[in-house]
Formats: structure tokens, sequence, C-alpha cells
């Protein structure tokens, strides 16, 4: 890279805010989902949101393509470097800037780790409601990048319905407010297309949150069925009947046995588990828990086990959000794909996903949001097998095909990235893709803010992603996939 | 009809089809243009047709859905033609054990509303209830995002449609979102076309997510309640131990109104729980319903400028003085510091309630004017964000051929 263009970002960041050397440059490489990598030239890391629009506007009047980054958790190759271009990581933003309880907002830097923030409210009786698996180190930047999900969207919505307003840095430098703290702003809802932009519209550098009252009452219940498909008619019925629970989460037998194996979270012996949580107020919550109870027993299920106790309420969810990681217990290899389904089609789809196990060889665990139908299967391989880590691949692949088919989509919240680019155009006509280009164009006529990704383009649609390998903080036990 | 008008009526019936255009009229006007022609294509094929030849012609079409919101935002630049979607109409498919369902734009609310309620074993609802219930359309609701007093609890259209198709003004057509609630494949278009009124692309069809039909409702009433006890039910609420569908405090009235949905029990419970806290009377049934009929058309009934506010819910004593010191009439949704306003209908009021909504850290927005208020319906802003906003209008319909100037003002196509 041109030593003028570091040099100038030294001047504008601070020398030690610019990482040049390939030993510092290269743990940016790659993001969760470690198959795609690629080393950037640089890496700035800067402090504010002036700091962070003085870096693009050197490197858009270099014409330097740049990716913002987080915390690195996302999983679909969002945040990969460009090679021989620079990463913009927001990490050292991490400042609560302003709690206003009155109003129910905060606001935060982008930085600022998903349960951070519900950890700074929750002496106000508040919290942030989306809460991704990873919530303990992914940042809100990157919440807001993905649109992030999580179990207790079913109810509260996605990052979406959460994000007030952010400032952020066009891809030409222009800094802009959009949205607010108070509601309804006037001209178009550019906000609303900034949020699961994947970083490719800008870089957010404030962000203005919602917060939520915790409801009055909170039960978190479990049923055990001797199938899949059991369980998946107890979620249907529970829809029927009107209910709307905080979180409805299932689980087949081998996340269930990897679970337990790795935190002994006391779930039952059985095909099948259903996690539901139920909150709101009191009366409601027992009138509730009495017709999951009466649900899960008629489509053949335990009765509804509750969890008494705070500690056991956590354990329930611990099992639950270990799931990912447990699975390398029973297979030293797993891919995590992520797609989504009506989720009346459950029961036809985990019929498909048990049909490619057969045809694939390989092993395939279900743990998913039921509730709003969002699959997460685990492909199990053996990477020093030959030709393994290719054929799970093949078998991901063939499962967004069966969502696909269902009516469904090919993420539900891990995004599209890098990895799934090469997808849209089975889920997009290509005057819908070009519509969403023209999107991209108002915002970076340039094409220097994250290129490549979110939209096929023909060159990336050629490669293949290396071998999967795990993520260095997924090692030291610091994230878990979800 | 005027002979230059003939050409536009030439055109769109050689793209839509004869039987679907015919002179437009005095009634069809829009901010007093009176269109050569009014076209109802048949289909989103037909919508795609009419804008790819509006587009190479150079011409201008506004988008209508039932008609009753066609005053929202600036008087557009101009308008050759209007673009009427009611043939676009009738529910493509519900499908009630995933609560979704999908529409074609031109269908009106009430009848989604009863296709919903038809459906057999299944008690659900779109809950959105935006003024002048009736005929207005679902692709005018959703380019209008307008919403009413249960907004508090269940949002906007911003908040429940998950998916739409599109056509742009050079006759492209787009899908983004999808059927299922959640997803976050591609760019959320659908999101800048809410509330873009019909700046953006003419909407065709719309997919919603729909919740359970609540079994029980309670609703309270608090009467002649003075302006600081009214304000201070903004943070009462906040910490009462009930989930709010609806809070609307209504001025000159000094009245508020408490809604809760939910199982018999639970409504019971939050219902006693708020009337002790709050002093408001729980109200039977018939008075329930009659109340939530008045709310649902004010604050507009007939004609006269209605604007929305915004402000901190924080501020909602400031705000009750501005209302009483402009004489406005104004309903509050407490907990969102959301306010509809029926204005006087003089520009240097406007101009100074505005003024001083924006001192209380919110912002007013025209939705309904009047002759004497033209030319001041939207904060006018030359800001980063509104060149943004020009942008993408200029990137989506380069020629300007959907309601140009209505949305941002002259300057949105260079």
């Amino acid at each position: 890279m041109d030593p003028d263009v570091i040099a100038r970002l030294r001047a504008a960041v601070g020398a030690g805010a610019v990482l040049t050397e390939p030993a510092a440059v290269r743990a940016y490489e790659c993001d969760g989902l470690t198959g795609h990598r690629a080393v950037p030239a640089a890496v700035v890391l800067p402090l504010t949101t002036e700091e962070t629009a003085a870096a693009v506007r050197i490197l858009h009047g270099a014409g330097i393509p740049y990716v913002a980054r987080g915390s690195g958790t996302g999983l679909s190759g969002g945040a990969v470097a460009i090679s021989d271009g620079v990463v913009i990581c927001l990490a050292r933003m991490r400042s609560v800037l302003a709690v206003d309880i009155a109003n129910e907002r905060v606001t935060v830097q982008p930085g600022v780790t998903n349960l951070a923030v519900s950890e700074a409210v929750a002496g106000h009786g508040y919290f942030y409601a989306p809460d991704p698996s990873s919530g303990a180190v992914c940042s809100i930047g990157g919440n807001v990048a993905e649109n992030s999900g999580g179990a207790h969207c079913l109810k509260y919505g996605f990052t979406l319905h959460h994000v007030c307003g952010v400032t952020m840095v066009c891809p030409g430098g222009e800094v802009v407010r959009l949205g607010g703290a108070v509601a309804d702003p006037p001209g178009y809802d550019l906000l609303g297309v900034v949020v699961g932009s994947e970083g490719t519209l800008g870089i957010v550098t404030e962000v203005i949150l919602r917060l939520v009252p915790r409801p009055p009452a909170c039960i978190t219940t479990l049923a055990a069925f001797d199938s899949m498909e059991a369980a998946g008619a107890a979620v249907s019925a529970i829809v029927a009947e009107g209910i709307l629970p905080a979180a409805v989460e299932m689980m087949d037998r081998l996340t269930i046995e990897a679970a337990e194996a790795a935190v002994n979270a006391g779930y039952p012996d059985c095909e099948a588990l259903l996690l539901v949580e139920i909150d709101g107020p009191e009366a409601e919550c027992r009138t509730v828990l009495a017709a999951v109870d009466r649900i899960c027993r008629e489509a053949g299920g335990s009765g509804a086990r509750v969890a008494t106790t705070a500690a056991e309420r956590a354990l329930l969810w611990k099992g639950r959000r270990a799931a990912f990681a447990a699975m390398g217990r029973v297979s030293p290899d797993y891919y995590v794909q992520d797609g989504v389904i009506p989720r009346t089609r459950l029961g036809p789809v985990l019929r498909g996903i048990r049909e490619l196990e057969l045809e694939f060889g390989l092993r395939v665990g279900n743990v998913f949001h039921a509730g709003d139908g969002n699959l997460h299967p685990l492909v199990c391989y053996d990477g020093n097998v030959p030709g393994q880590s290719e054929r799970a691949l093949e078998l991901a692949g063939r499962i967004l095909d069966l969502c696909l088919a269902e009516g469904g989509s090919i993420t539900g919240e891990h995004g599209v990235g890098l990895d799934k680019a090469c997808h849209m155009p089975r889920m997009f006509s290509a005057d819908a893709l070009a519509v969403m280009a023209r999107v991209r164009d108002a915002f970076d006529p340039e094409g220097l803010c994250n290129p490549g990704k979110l939209l096929p383009t023909p060159r990336l649609c050629g490669e293949v992603p290396g071998p999967y390998r795990a993520h260095p903080i997924e090692t030291a036990g610091l994230a878990e996939r979800l | 009809m005027s002979t230059a008008a003939a050409p536009a009526r030439t055109l769109l019936e050689r793209a839509a089809g004869e039987d679907a255009v015919r002179e437009g009229t005095a009634a069809d006007a829009v901010g007093g243009l009176v269109p050569a022609a009014v076209v109802s294509p048949v289909d989103e094929a037909a919508v795609a047709a009419v804008c790819s030849a509006a587009h190479r012609a150079g011409l201008a079409l506004v988008v209508r859905g039932a008609g009753t919101r066609q005053g929202w935002g600036r008087t557009p630049r101009r308008c050759d033609a209007v673009l009427d979607t009611s043939r676009l109409r009738g529910v493509v498919e519900h499908a009630p054990g995933d609560l979704v369902c999908t529409v074609r734009a031109g269908t009106p609310l009430d009848e989604l509303r009863e296709v919903l309620a038809a459906a057999p074993g299944h008690r659900q609802w779109l809950p959105l209830d935006p003024p002048q219930p009736g005929a207005q359309t679902v692709g005018g609701l959703v380019a209008t995002a307008a919403a009413g007093p249960l907004r508090v609890r269940y949002g906007t259209a911003r908040d429940l449609v998950i998916g739409a198709r599109f056509v742009l003004g050079d006759g492209t057509v787009g899908h983004s979102g999808g059927r299922v609630v959640k997803n976050v494949a591609g760019y959320d278009v659908t999101r800048l076309l809410v509330g873009s009124l019909g700046t953006l692309a003419v909407i065709t069809e719309v997919t919603v997510r729909l919740h359970p039909l609540p079994p029980a409702s309670r609703s309270l009433l608090l009467e002649r309640a003075s302006p600081a006890r009214l304000a201070a039910l903004s943070d009462l609420l906040r910490t009462a131990p009930v989930v709010l569908s609806a809070a609307d405090v209504c001025w000159p009235d000094a009245t508020a109104r408490l809604r809760v949905d939910g199982t018999e029990e639970a409504v019971d419970e939050q219902a006693a729980a708020l009337a002790g806290l709050t002093g408001a009377r729980v109200l039977d049934g018939a008075e329930a319903e009659a109340l939530d009929a008045a709310l649902a058309v004010r604050p507009w009934r007939g004609e006269g400028a209605v604007a929305g506010l915004a402000v901190p819910r924080t501020r909602l004593a400031e705000l009750l003085e501005l209302a009483s010191a402009y004489a406005v009439e104004m309903v509050v949704r407490a907990p969102l510091g959301v306010a509809e306003a029926r204005l006087p209908e003089r520009p240097e009021v406007v101009a100074q309630l505005r003024a001083a909504v924006e001192r209380l850290g919110g912002h007013l927005v025209l939705h309904r004017g009047g002759p004497g208020l033209a030319g001041v319906a939207l904060p006018a802003g030359d800001g980063p964000e509104v060149a943004l906003m020009r942008a993408l209008k200029r990137s989506l319909d380069p020629a300007g051929v959907l309601a140009p100037g209505r949305a941002l003002g002259d300057e949105e196509t260079a």
C-alpha cells in the first residue's frame, strides 16, 4: 500500500492506531466463518466518529477499499478483509455514551458488546431485547450491520426494531444522523435499510437503542418428545392457539447429548426437546403455561417442566447456548447452516434433512429457533478425511434448497456476507438484485465500502472457500456459534 | 381533453390496454394538478409497462390507492397521470399457521380484515389501526406509514411488513424480504418504501406478519385531569406492571384512554392495577367500543390541516402546554411521545409550533395541509441526510417519474 496513505492515516488517528505489521494484520484475516480469509494491508483502530470519518475520507480519496469490523464473530464472512485493502476495526469504540431511562433509550459506541447494554440498564429494570448467542462478545455495531436476532426475537423483534437512530460515516466521508431518539423521523427511512446492510452502506459509529422493561413475570419450561415431528407439531399447535411465547427453541438427540456432555443442563434423554419461555403479566403467564403444558402432552410429549429458580433457568439456557460449541465433542468439525422455513413446514424439512444425512453419509445436528422457523443444522464431518469438507458444504447447500422450496430464506440471522452472496440469485430475481445494487450505488457510488459482500459478483462466485477452521475466540472458549 | 395531454393518454393505453385508461377529471386532481389520464393497471406486469412507458416519455405518475391520503407530503411538481391501484386487489395467500399474509397493494384494509377474521379456527389480525379506517388500501397504508393508537404495543407498518413486490419508475420489477418473519437476505428495500409516499416505487404486493387476536381487552378512562396529572402519566405508565396496547392523552379534553389486551384474567388484573395507579375508570364493553371509534378519527374528522408531532416521552407536559397555547387539538400516544394534531391553517402558527417542538428535541411533519399551508409541508432540510435521500431517489427513479417533488421538494432530481 502507498506509504503516503499510511502516513496520512497515522496523522488522522494516531500512529499507534494504524497496524501494518504482517503478524498484527493477520489477526484480522477472517471473522467467525473461518473458511474465508484475506489479509488486509492495514488495520485502522479509530476512537471517535471524527477519526473514522477522517480515515474514510483518506481511503475514499485514494480509491482504497475498506471493511468495517466489530468483534469479528459474524458467521457469513461479512467482515473478511479485502486483500491489500484496509480494515477499520471499531472494537476500541466501546463507551456507553448516555443512559436515559425515563425515555427508555441508551446511546452507545459500536464496539460495546450486546450483553454490556443489558448489563448497563439491568439495575433500572430494563433490558436490550435482541440476544444473539454470542452476546457476551459480539458488538452492537456488528448487530446493526447484520440485523442480529436471537432466541427472544420471536416476541420482541430483531435489531431493526430496537435501533432508533445511528450516526454513520458515509462512504464519501460525510457524517449523517439517521433516525434519532424520537419516533417518526421525517423523510425516507434510510435507517431501515442501513440496519442489516452488512457494512456495505457506511460505517455506523454511534447507536441509539430502545430499552425494554423487564416483563413482570418470566417462566422457562422444557418438554421432551420422542420425535422431532411431534415437537414440531407442538410448536404449530402453540402458534395456532394464538400463543406468542418469548422464545421457542428445539434441539434433537444429537445436540441434546452434546450439550449435556458439555454443561450438564439436566436435559431429559429424548429424541427432541422444546425449550419454551413465556413472559408478560403474571396472570397471563400462568394461563399460557397451562396451555403449553396441555399442548405438549396432546402432541405426545411430556408435560412442561418448569425451571423454578433463576439458577435452573440459566442452566436450561446455558445448554441451549452451548449446543454449537458442544458439537466439537461428537464431531471433529462442523459447518453451521442458517436457513429459514415457514414454521408449519418443520416436519417435511426435517424429514428432508434426514434423507440428506443418509445420502451423504454425514450426521446433521438440529438445533433451532423453532418459533420463527430459523434452522441451524450442524453438518458434522471430519476435515482429515479427504473430500468430506466439500461434501459437508454441499449438504449444507442442499439444506438451503429445502428452505427455498418451502418459501423460506437463505439466512435468518447470520447474513449473506461473502459466504452466501452466490446464493442470492436463488432467492431474488436478477431485476430485484439490480434494485439492491442501485440502493448501494446511492450510498457508495465508488464501491469502496465492503465490496464483494451481500450481492453476488461473477468473480467471487467462482471461488471456493478454504476448509473450515475453528476461530481463535472459539478455541479460547469465549464464544459459541449460533 | 387538451391536445397536449393526448400523447400521454395514448402512450398509457398502449402500455396498459385501452380499457385500463380513462380521462382525468377535477376529482382526480392532486394538489390542484388535474391529470390527463387515470390508468388502472390490471396486474403487476401492466404496472411495469405503464412505468416503463412513462419513464421513456418523461411522464410523471402519482400512485393512488383509495385516495384518502393523496394530500400527504408536498404537492408533486407534475402529475401527468394518476396510477390507480384498485385493480391490484385480493389476498394472495393467508398462511394462518405461519401468522403471515400476502396481499395485493390495492386491497382495502377492511377487505383484508374480513379475510383474516373468516379464517376458520384461527383468531388473527393485522394490528394496524390507522386514522380514516375503511376504504384505505394496504399499499397506501404502507406508503404513508399511517398508524393509530395500537402502535404503542404492535408498532407501525415498519414493524409489521416483512416483504414486498414493487415496480420502480422505469418499470423494473423488484422484490425484497419474503414470506418468513425472520429473514436477513439482501437489503431491506421494503423498509425504504414504508412512508415513502409513493415516490420510490409502486408497491404491488405486501406480505405482513399477523398477531394472534387477543381474547380480551380492557379500556380505562381518566377524565378531567389536570395537565400536570396527565403529564405525570408517562412516567407512571413506564414503571407500571402492565403491558399497554394503547395510551392516548387527548387535548383539550384533558382525558386519557388506556388499553390492555390479553387473556381474561390478565386484562382484569392489569386494569385493576392501572385503576389503582392512575385513578382511571375501567369502562364496560360498549363504552370502550364507543371510545375506540371516537379515537379512531381524532383529529382527522372532516377537513383541516393535520400534523404528526414527536417529542421525547418525558416532554409530554411541554407538549400539552403548546397544545394549549396554540389552541391545537391533539391526541398523544403518551408512551411514545408521538402526537397527531389539528392545526390552524396559518403558516406562521405552524412555523412557531414547529420551532417549539424542535426545541423540545422533536419534530413536526404536516400530513394534511390546506391551501393556506402550501409549501410548509415538510421540514426543508439541506443536511447530508437529505442529500443521501435525494441520491437514493435519483438512483431508483432517475427520470423523476413517481410523484416528483412530493417527498423531498424541488431539488430531488438533478
